[in-house]
């Protein structure tokens, strides 16, 4: 992908302005920590070859010049799979959240010829920069109990069989990165409601049915059936739509809303 | 210990809001839904053939048959359900942040449209009441009558001029026909997905095309209704239909 990101600091624009040496401009929104106020700060890149985000940051930070020829600082930014499975580096690119790394130059410039935007997302409370604070997506991880327990690290043997047909239903929702791509374009996430977002619904219907995972099946739908579950979402769909890792989340929330009304129905009968 | 006394706790509280918003879709399909397909229905009989009105007469007739139980009918199967969905309707707008301007999306847009259609549908229905419903009377408003004076039937007269009161009440009915047939259709596909009917995009698509049929069909049914009350000629129709139906009751 990215070439020479390493050894090639002194003229890294120079030498690769032959690839497609065209020019294109790139906005930031700036912001110093957590409670300063935010600005746009403007650079100009030549393009290269294969460029992502990841690489445009790192070619600011090499020379964090903008157009405007003031010195600043590199942008703070997150990234580390670079290859779409980690979901470090998620934010607003072009006003669409997506992950930087795979996030293509050349592409976001044929979606958006005047230039590439980049903005932390919103949804989350913004560290430095790029960088935010996902740790509310892990917090609601553990309010639904996203894990399988286990009784400690001694060998315990081989686990439960799941046939092919339980593993083909559990392996996409199991490629979630919790990126925060689904709670970024959800409506009904937001600090004015409680939602916990489609991430963590989708934790608890992978988890539910798996044969240790079952254990605190209800617990999960105790969660799901409460302040901020399943009846907090608005069905936009917004969720599978921006999701890149093509998990079927709308799947999860209708069945959500099924296993949460089963069990809320069985709850009121004392079973 | 604590972290599952509280959470059994936070369980308890939060019963009533899974609760609330189940019977919030709940009142919107059953009564709310079933009442604005039979009100447009009924409506819609001011087209039958025969004297102008007469049918429609007839069917308002049979609604009114109730009698005294009419009232509480009314209060327990449509203003208090209707109230109650009004409010966690406007409740629910409140925990939304509509974001259509980014992310231009087919549901996403219907999202914002069934907000939209709501309050629409909301501030229509309150104005529809106090336009024609007795509960508008003390607010001068009200001016539905089943007879008039005379004892004739003053139905459809009656919706008529209401109707045709000013240029802009057509056109507004129209729009609160259009909200609130669009707020059920879109309302009975989400309600689908909510009690975990349709699971599958693919079955998700194909209630969708029902439900956009069904709409489409009660609207015409609505608009039609209305077009009728804003051609009905107020004049001879009115006097024909009062003479025939009283031959009809004397025979």
């Amino acid at each position: 992908m990215a070439t020479a990101t390493h050894g090639h600091s002194k003229h890294p624009h120079e030498e690769h302005a032959h690839a497609n040496g065209r020019k294109f401009t790139v906005r930031v929104l700036r912001q110093e920590m957590a409670h300063s106020g935010s600005h746009w700060e403007t650079f100009e890149l030549p393009h290269e070859e294969g460029m992502n985000i990841t690489t445009v940051l790192q070619r600011i930070a090499a020379n964090p010049v903008t157009t405007d020829h003031e010195q600043t600082t590199p942008v703070a930014y997150d990234a580390c799979c670079l290859e779409e499975v980690c979901g470090a580096c998620t934010m607003v690119i072009n006003g669409r959240v997506r992950q930087g790394c795979s996030a293509l130059v050349h592409k976001l410039l044929e979606e958006s010829p005047t230039g590439i935007e980049l903005r932390p997302m919103t949804k989350f409370h913004v560290v430095r920069d790029l960088v935010v604070d996902r740790s509310p997506m892990f917090q609601h991880l553990k309010r639904i109990k996203a894990w399988v327990r286990v009784d400690g690290y001694h060998d315990v043997g081989p686990g439960p069989r799941i046939s092919p047909k339980e593993q083909e239903e559990a392996y996409p929702l199991s490629r979630c990165m919790t990126c925060g791509c689904c709670l970024e374009a959800c409506p009904q996430f937001n600090d004015r409601s409680p939602f916990i977002g489609p991430a963590a619904i989708s934790q608890a219907i992978l988890f539910n049915p798996h044969p240790t995972g079952r254990v605190d099946r209800d617990d999960r739908l105790a969660v799901l059936a409460g302040q901020g579950g399943i009846v907090d979402c608005g069905n936009s769909q917004n969720c599978v739509k921006v999701c890149p890792k093509d998990i079927p989340l709308t799947d999860s929330i209708a069945k959500a809303g099924r296993d949460t009304t089963i069990y809320k129905i069985r709850k009121w009968f004392g079973r | 210990m604590s972290e599952e006394h509280s959470q059994a706790q936070a369980a308890a509280t939060d019963g009533y809001h899974f609760l609330i918003h189940r019977l919030h879709s709940l009142t919107g399909l059953i009564p709310i839904g079933v009442f604005l397909m039979m009100h447009l229905f009924t409506n819609a009989s001011v087209l039958a053939p025969g004297p102008a009105g007469m049918e429609y007469q007839k069917s308002v007739e049979r609604i009114h048959a109730l009698g005294p139980l009419l009232v509480p009918v009314e209060i327990v199967g449509i203003f208090l359900p209707l109230l109650f969905h009004s409010i966690i309707g406007f409740m629910i707008i409140y925990t939304g942040k509509s974001n259509t301007q980014h992310y231009r999306y087919g549901g996403n847009i219907r999202y914002s449209f069934q907000r939209w259609t709501g309050v629409i549908a909301f501030f229509f229905i309150m104005y529809h009441v106090w336009q024609l419903h007795w509960v508008g009377q003390p607010f001068r408003g009200g001016s539905f009558r089943l007879y008039n004076e005379s004892g004739g039937p003053a139905a459809a007269v009656t919706t008529a001029e209401a109707i045709k009161a000013a240029w802009w009440v057509a056109p507004v009915y129209a729009v609160g026909i259009l909200a609130s047939v669009y707020h059920l259709s879109n309302g009975i596909w989400t309600s689908l997905i909510t009690w975990g009917i349709t699971i599958r995009p693919r079955s998700q698509q194909m209630a969708g095309y029902v439900c956009a049929g069904f709409g489409v069909i009660l609207s015409l049914i609505g608009l039609g209704a209305l077009r009728g009350f804003k051609t009905f000629e107020v004049g001879s129709g009115a006097v024909q239909t009062a003479e025939s139906l009283q031959e009809a009751t004397h025979h």
